[in-house]
């Protein structure tokens, strides 16, 4: 088990010194969230709260969501191209450690780049929060980032190095645009609100929502997630065992 | 060989052999890559493995690693099952990587190889490690900017890093030039002669000759030789008889007995025979004017091809190898 720590610590501090992808997690998010704050009136109110605080959620599930994607699916379509899964294959990690490293590795990341976004809103968009409700919101958007880690590291087995990049770039603004991380769902055409119900991206920054409103989270929500986790983990390790007796047939 | 067990040198449990295939049979749908293997391989031993693509190297390889379960027979790894002794940290292998380096990106060498030793129980200190694979200098280089060769040397050393019993190696020097080469297998001997056991896939038949104890040729998923270098060039009864004959005629030295290609050079005439006596004898009685006649056994790349029947005339050389078989099986070197 030591060696599993030692693992996630490699993977994690790899994560974290890539100056790109560090600079996409934490950049794309912040960004967007100081550029787009004045498009609607910072203090207009928007579902039980305020614009200020309503787009810090959607932006720091947006930047969980990014951190995500990119841990697993640019990195991991190039491991497998380079031979590197294959050689960890040949040492006393388990096989199944891979796979859960690897999203062990974009939730840790996932925490910071939460902590960032609210930080920005709280210097800079002006959002104040009570204590509990800063941690209660860092917690549920933390936990409901789960299926984004699986979802990256589905796309690092489905796709090869040169294909998971722009897939990862179409999901990542597929998946926040029509999960109403940019334009509030209400404000949707209807066909696209009935869309958004279908996206994780939603029922993830709704969770968020309902903290910051004082409400309590959906479990409806919480179902769509947690549905979405098991699923594309059964479907990821239906990959790696495909793939695993593969490589070496 | 010497078993100098030196301090570094991971203990032994039991006097069993290092790995053990017994009757072993794999196929890919209607193709068998391993047709009723038997193959021993004793504690401290260097083997090679020989053979032509698709002879089951590669298929053997992955089922001693565990990678693969093999449909019928058994196989033993250090006493135990593969993926037991895999995952006792006392095996370590080098696979074959295509077109990548078979390296993560973003990480320097000397981090690398400490993750990798954290994986094993009773792993080597990662400053022996760098310098055994002779990478003491590039510690702090990332794993990116490496050349073909250096990156080969890191693969080497993710091998040993946990300080192994039995190592594998699949066609580890496929890249390099000779000097790498040569370089590559002065590292390897130094780290066998602790008293591991190094199991190895090559194409370089000078290599074999070089670094292994015993090799053990493999045709179509079995075993078709299994010696020391020189048992295995004994067994083939190729021999090449040369002579100086000017203005000879390659059509009427073919007629002679035993001949099996006859090959004229200007005034060199070389002859492989399956029987050299009677040729010789029938070269005599031919009339042929010839000088500074001699006859020499089969080199190492002669007795591949006559074993595995790549080129030449494969039909015969096999009639005539398995006429042999039983003398060539020498068993276990140690």
């Amino acid at each position: 088990m030591t060696g599993l720590g030692a693992f996630l610590r490699f993977e994690v501090l790899r994560l974290s010194r890539n100056v790109r992808y560090v600079g996409i997690s934490v950049g794309f998010p912040v960004v967007f969230y100081t550029l787009f704050l004045h498009n609607e009136h910072p203090a207009a109110h928007i579902a039980g709260t305020t614009w200020r605080t309503y787009f810090m959620v959607s932006m720091a599930s947006f930047g969980a969501m990014v951190a995500s994607l990119n841990a697993g699916g640019t990195r991991l379509a190039s491991e497998r191209a380079s031979g590197w899964t294959r050689q960890l294959r040949v040492t006393p990690l388990p096989a199944w450690s891979y796979v859960t490293t690897k999203i062990a590795a974009s939730m840790v990341i996932a925490l910071p780049v939460i902590a960032v976004v609210e930080l920005t809103g709280l210097l800079f968009g002006g959002v104040r929060l009570g204590l509990g409700t800063w941690m209660a919101l860092t917690a549920v958007l933390w936990v409901s980032a789960l299926p984004f880690a699986a979802l990256g590291v589905l796309v690092g087995f489905v796709a090869s190095s040169e294909t998971a990049y722009p897939l990862v770039t179409a999901l990542m603004f597929l998946l926040s645009f029509f999960g109403g991380l940019f334009t509030p769902v209400g404000d949707l055409p209807v066909v696209l609100r009935h869309v958004a119900s279908f996206l994780p991206s939603y029922h993830d920054a709704s969770l968020g929502w309902a903290v910051v409103a004082g409400r309590p989270p959906g479990f409806g929500d919480a179902g769509v997630l947690l549905g979405y986790a098991v699923l594309l983990g059964l479907v990821v390790t239906w990959r790696h065992r495909v793939e695993d007796s593969r490589a070496f047939a | 060989m010497s078993l100098r067990r030196g301090s570094t040198c991971p203990g032994s449990d039991g006097g069993g052999p290092a790995l053990q295939f017994s009757g072993v049979v794999h196929r890919y749908r209607s193709l068998v890559a391993l047709d009723h293997l038997d193959l021993e391989v004793a504690r401290g031993e260097t083997l090679a493995l020989l053979g032509p693509n698709g002879a089951g190297k590669s298929t053997a390889i992955s089922i001693l690693l565990g990678l693969q379960r093999p449909q019928e027979g058994h196989v033993s790894v250090l006493g135990t099952d593969p993926r037991s002794a895999m995952a006792s940290g006392k095996v370590g292998a080098m696979l074959q990587v295509g077109g990548g380096s078979g390296l993560p990106h973003g990480v320097k060498i000397g981090d690398l190889l400490t993750m990798t030793s954290r994986l094993y129980r009773n792993p080597s200190p990662v400053e022996r490690t760098l310098e055994r694979a002779g990478l003491t200098d590039l510690v702090d280089r990332p794993t990116q900017r490496l050349s073909g060769g250096q990156a080969q040397r890191v693969r080497f050393a993710l091998a040993i890093v946990g300080d192994p019993e039995l190592v594998f190696l699949d066609e580890p020097t496929i890249a390099m030039d000779v000097e790498g080469r040569r370089n590559f297998w002065a590292m390897m001997r130094c780290f066998s002669e602790e008293g591991r056991t190094v199991v190895f896939a090559t194409h370089h038949l000078d290599e074999v000759d070089a670094v292994a104890d015993r090799i053990v040729v493999m045709r179509r998923g079995s075993v078709v030789a299994n010696g020391a270098a020189c048992t295995i060039k004994a067994a083939v009864p190729t021999r090449r008889v040369r002579f100086a004959s000017p203005g000879a005629d390659p059509v009427r030295l073919r007629e002679l007995d035993g001949v099996n290609a006859a090959c004229v050079r200007g005034s060199e005439v070389v002859l492989d025979s399956l029987d050299a006596d009677a040729t010789v004898r029938s070269l005599v009685a031919s009339g042929v004017a010839f000088s500074d006649i001699e006859v020499t056994g089969a080199d190492l790349e002669q007795a591949f091809v006559a074993l595995t029947g790549d080129l030449a005339d494969a039909h015969t050389v096999d009639d005539a190898v398995a006429s042999r078989r039983p003398s060539v099986q020498t068993g276990s070197a140690a």
